[in-house]
């Protein structure tokens, strides 16, 4: 069980300015939700946690490893499920899950990577081409990696965009077992009411400063 | 590591066969290229046997330039290049493994390439086949190697095609003299040693060396 510690963190791209100072502890067991308007950096945090983007200035701590000194090291134990869906068109649900099991260094057998199809409602496609999938069946499928590579972290980038209620409830299902067995979730959201069943910790990104709801309240 | 590799061959593989698109173009275009060599030289068996490294040199150019040029197109959809680099894995490793399927995919157009080039140019050359198959492979080993980096740096350029091709030609125009020096000398001679053959492994060694650690310099942000 080990903490996210993030602390001072900044980054620009050019010029602008996206993030300033960001310090922020998130517990095992917690979610972090950012809130915030289009282009206030929360992708950029997101990317940042993932190692996709080098840290510039602060620090981030996974436990004990170093983000910004030990990326590949990290990497184990992340996973971001992003805007994109990260799958291959040409390959069947189950090739890019054994893509993904084979990338990330994921022990997990063919029977678990069928039952995470199953789990995610794609089993009748399980050998389909994922190119001719709808929206929320790709989404589905990039969640259904959670289910096998049982990440430290999980961040998650607008995650109930595309789902139906269905795939909303089962994603909340998920994320609070996740949280039980004391996973660290960082997600950015733009819907509270999607959010609301789940134990979480609200935080507003505004230009570039992270504060806890609360307090942007006040502000 | 290896497995990871092996995995992100397999998909580039995969994906080829599938759309029959990479292997396919390659493989019409080099015949197309070797059918208008022929019409155009009608060379005597003794002045074909001359000219067979360069036609085989210059095919193999020009056919691996057509599939470097779509190395990256897999990772273009739905954000897959961000995928790959989120992986647990150095980035000299993604650079291996889609070094990996271009080679392979342009080694099995080789295998096809040369015993049609004896036949089209009338050569007679048989018992060197194994021989001259070698040297390509390593001649494709270092010719691959640099043409994915190029690919990846020129990937998200408008027109990546004609970029990857003016980048790639003067920084393998040695690999390939060494290679055409070499299979001149094994068809001379019939043996597989020469100062050419060991510039040619040198190149390989450099360019193999050296793009892994370029690739991942290229895809930090």
């Amino acid at each position: 069980m080990t903490p996210l510690q993030i602390l001072d963190m900044a980054h620009r791209f050019g010029r602008r300015i996206v993030l300033r100072r960001v310090t922020l502890r998130v517990e095992p067991g917690e979610c972090a939700v950012l809130y915030g308007a289009n282009g206030s950096g929360k992708s950029t945090l997101l990317s940042l946690l993932a190692t996709r983007l080098r840290i510039q200035q602060g620090s981030c701590l996974l436990g004990d490893v170093n983000l910004q000194t030990h990326g590949d090291l990290a990497r184990r134990y992340i996973v971001l499920i992003g805007h994109h869906s990260h799958l291959y068109g040409h390959l069947s649900p189950m090739e890019n899950l054994l893509f993904f099991r084979d990338m990330h260094q994921v022990a997990a057998d063919m029977d678990a990577l069928a039952d995470a199809i199953g789990a995610v409602g794609l089993e009748p496609f399980a050998h389909q081409p994922v190119r001719w999938f709808s929206a929320g069946m790709k989404k589905r499928l990039s969640l259904a990696r959670l289910l096998i590579a049982r990440p430290r972290l999980l961040l998650l980038d607008e995650p109930y965009s595309a789902l139906d209620q269905d795939g909303v409830s089962w994603l909340n299902g998920v994320i609070h077992r996740f949280q039980h067995q004391g996973g660290l979730v960082v997600m950015a959201s733009h819907d509270p009411e999607k959010v609301q069943p789940l134990r979480h910790t609200p935080w507003h990104l505004h230009g570039g400063l992270l504060q806890s709801v609360t307090e942007s309240h006040r502000c | 590591m290896l497995k990871a590799i092996y995995r992100l061959a397999w998909k580039d593989v995969i994906a080829d066969f599938r759309h029959r698109s990479t292997f396919s173009s390659m493989l019409f275009f080099a015949i197309a290229v070797l059918l208008v060599f022929q019409a155009a030289f009608e060379p005597d068996p003794q002045e074909a046997q001359r000219l067979v490294p360069g036609l085989l040199w210059s095919t193999v150019l020009f056919t691996t330039i057509l599939g470097l040029g779509r190395v990256f197109q897999a990772e273009e959809e739905n954000g897959a290049l961000e995928g790959l680099l989120l992986a647990p894995l150095p980035r000299g490793a993604i650079f291996f493994g889609k070094w990996l399927g271009n080679l392979v995919l342009s080694l099995l157009v080789m295998t096809m390439l040369v015993p049609l080039t004896l036949v089209l140019f009338n050569v007679t050359i048989w018992g060197h086949v194994p021989m001259l198959l070698l040297l390509l492979f390593l001649g494709t080993m270092g010719l691959t190697a640099l043409g994915v980096l190029l690919a990846a740096m020129t990937q998200t350029a408008r027109s990546r095609e004609t970029l990857l091709a003016l980048l790639l030609l003067p920084l393998v125009a040695p690999l390939l003299i060494a290679g055409v020096q070499s299979m001149n000398s094994v068809i001379a001679s019939g043996s597989l040693t020469g100062p050419w053959l060991n510039l040619l492994l040198i190149f390989d060694v450099v360019y193999l060396a050296l793009a892994p650690w370029g690739f991942g310099w290229l895809m930090e942000e």
